[in-house]
């Protein structure tokens, strides 16, 4: 186990916003944004822009530390390292004031750091990042949470979540019923699904490494990887921005629509690390297969130790998501090890699971290597 | 009118017909950045591509907005912006996708060299 190395669990930050005039056509709202005041904001977070590309719903940011996603109504950005993610909060809503738009939700989320004492102030406990990111929001957004949503792994992979919103949980869901986790899904919601996984198999680290002076720009190895591991048939849909770090590492942003997805490597041994976040449409019977699906790619892809899954969703889940999701996912190996269900101002309703892989587990029978 | 050393934006299919038809037949290396006012990533690397141009005056550098030519940009299925195409003697020789200013730059080396 290294004493430091460099953090893969990233810090993820979601602003949603509205217009202060319910007349004007909100168009292409914060994508007007100019870039020295966005260049300004990623300075903040001490990053910048390696490469980016748009369509006609949003504009995708691979960053030095990451990701960043700006559509006309919400940002999300999403660092790794030692950034300062929450400087990002008070110049990101000076901007967007000026232009008229104003915050109506917040989200803050990570996993558990691997190196919590290598972090800067304030991210040095979910603490003091709850009560910076307070700080920096106006009062209008009253309704706040902030829990972390344990695994059954020690003290790592648990899920910290802090959301505020302008509006109540119960008034922020299409369907009057009171249960939240009950309601029958909308046909035009759409969920958020974030995997962390750790431990990557040692073979596919290996793919995420440059090889010395082979003159290729960090786009053109980063295609490469992009179709060597695998990722590329993860969405054959996406419009994919990918990039290779020297002497190791790995980012990618693809565009599908108006659904963004993006996946960060941290290869070295000791401390690796893979995420993988996209959204996906919900789609009354197949929810589930859904994500199974793409648990099943991330895991053939990546072949963790470990694996956690959370998943958002405003409109709530079908009672039975969850047990689908373990049985969906045995045949590759995956045991689950906690399952926990909260709801959120905002963000709705959240589903945190761990998983641990059958190379991982004490008394396994056959204790073979990888997920196969 | 020197148009040397500077990005040409083409307002009409007739300007963008004629810069391709000029391109064309003074086998120069063109290439285009298909652009929208609205998407972020254009105004990233605009200031690149416009010292880019001024850098290599040989290269000839045209700019279309998907939204002002949009029968031009669908021609040319362009999907995300900014899309940058390379064309020597009417033929699409290359293509970039993204504000990537290494892959950009490399690109633009690597069909100007050639004869």
């Amino acid at each position: 186990m290294s004493v430091s190395g460099f953090e893969g669990f990233e810090k993820r930050l979601e602003l949603h916003f509205s217009g202060d005039d319910p007349i004007r056509n909100i168009g292409m709202g914060l994508r007007l944004l100019e870039f020295e005041s966005l260049d300004k904001v990623l300075h903040a977070v001490q990053c910048t822009v390696v490469s980016a590309v748009g369509n006609h719903y949003f504009d995708a940011y691979v960053l030095s530390e990451s990701s960043l996603f700006v559509y006309p109504t919400k940002i999300i950005i999403k660092t790794c390292g030692t950034t300062q993610l929450l400087k990002s909060i008070r110049p990101l809503l000076s901007y967007a004031n000026r232009m008229g738009f104003y915050p109506d939700g917040c989200k803050y989320t990570r996993g558990s750091f691997i190196f919590p004492h290598s972090q800067p102030f304030p991210h040095t406990s979910f603490k003091e990042e709850v009560l910076y990111i307070e700080s920096s929001l106006p009062t209008s957004l009253a309704y706040r949470k902030a829990s972390i949503m344990p695994s059954k792994i020690s003290t790592s992979h648990s899920w910290h979540v802090f959301t505020a919103s302008n509006h109540d949980i119960h008034h922020q869901c299409h369907d009057p019923l009171p249960s939240l986790r009950y309601s029958p899904l909308s046909s035009s919601a759409s969920y958020t699904i974030e995997i962390c996984m750790t431990e990557l198999d040692e073979a596919v680290a290996q793919k995420f490494f440059r090889q010395p002076e082979d003159g290729k720009s960090g786009h053109s190895a980063g295609r490469e990887m992009t179709k060597m591991t695998g990722i590329q048939a993860i969405n054959q849909n996406a419009v994919i921005c990918d990039f290779a770090f020297d002497p190791c590492g790995y980012s990618m942003n693809g565009m599908d629509d108006d659904k963004y997805s993006t996946i960060h490597v941290t290869p070295e041994e000791g401390y690796s690390y893979a995420s993988f976040e996209c959204v996906v449409s919900m789609n009354d019977d197949r929810d589930d297969d859904d994500v199974v699906e793409l648990l099943k790619k991330a895991v053939q892809v990546f072949r963790p130790g470990t694996l956690s899954l959370a998943i958002s969703c405003t409109g709530g889940f079908h009672h039975d998501v969850w047990p689908r999701i373990v049985s969906g996912v045995k045949p590759l190996g995956l045991k689950c090890m906690s399952c926990t269900m909260d709801d959120f101002p905002a963000a709705g309703t959240v589903l945190f699971q761990t998983f641990s892989s059958r190379r991982n587990r004490a008394g396994w029978p056959g204790g073979q290597e990888g997920g196969r | 009118m020197a148009e040397e050393g500077q990005v040409i934006s083409c307002h009409t299919v007739e300007a963008w017909e004629e810069q391709l038809q000029k391109g064309n037949e003074s086998k120069k290396l063109m290439v285009i950045d298909f652009t929208a006012s609205w998407c972020g990533p254009c105004r990233f690397i605009a200031p690149f591509l416009s010292e880019l141009a001024k850098k290599l005056p040989h290269v000839t550098f045209l700019k279309v907005d998907v939204d002002e030519l949009k029968s031009v940009a669908a021609d040319w299925a362009v999907e995300a912006m900014p899309t940058f195409m390379f064309v020597k003697e009417g033929n699409i020789v290359d293509k970039v996708v993204g504000a990537k200013k290494d892959e950009l730059q490399q690109t633009v080396t690597k069909h100007m060299a050639a004869a």
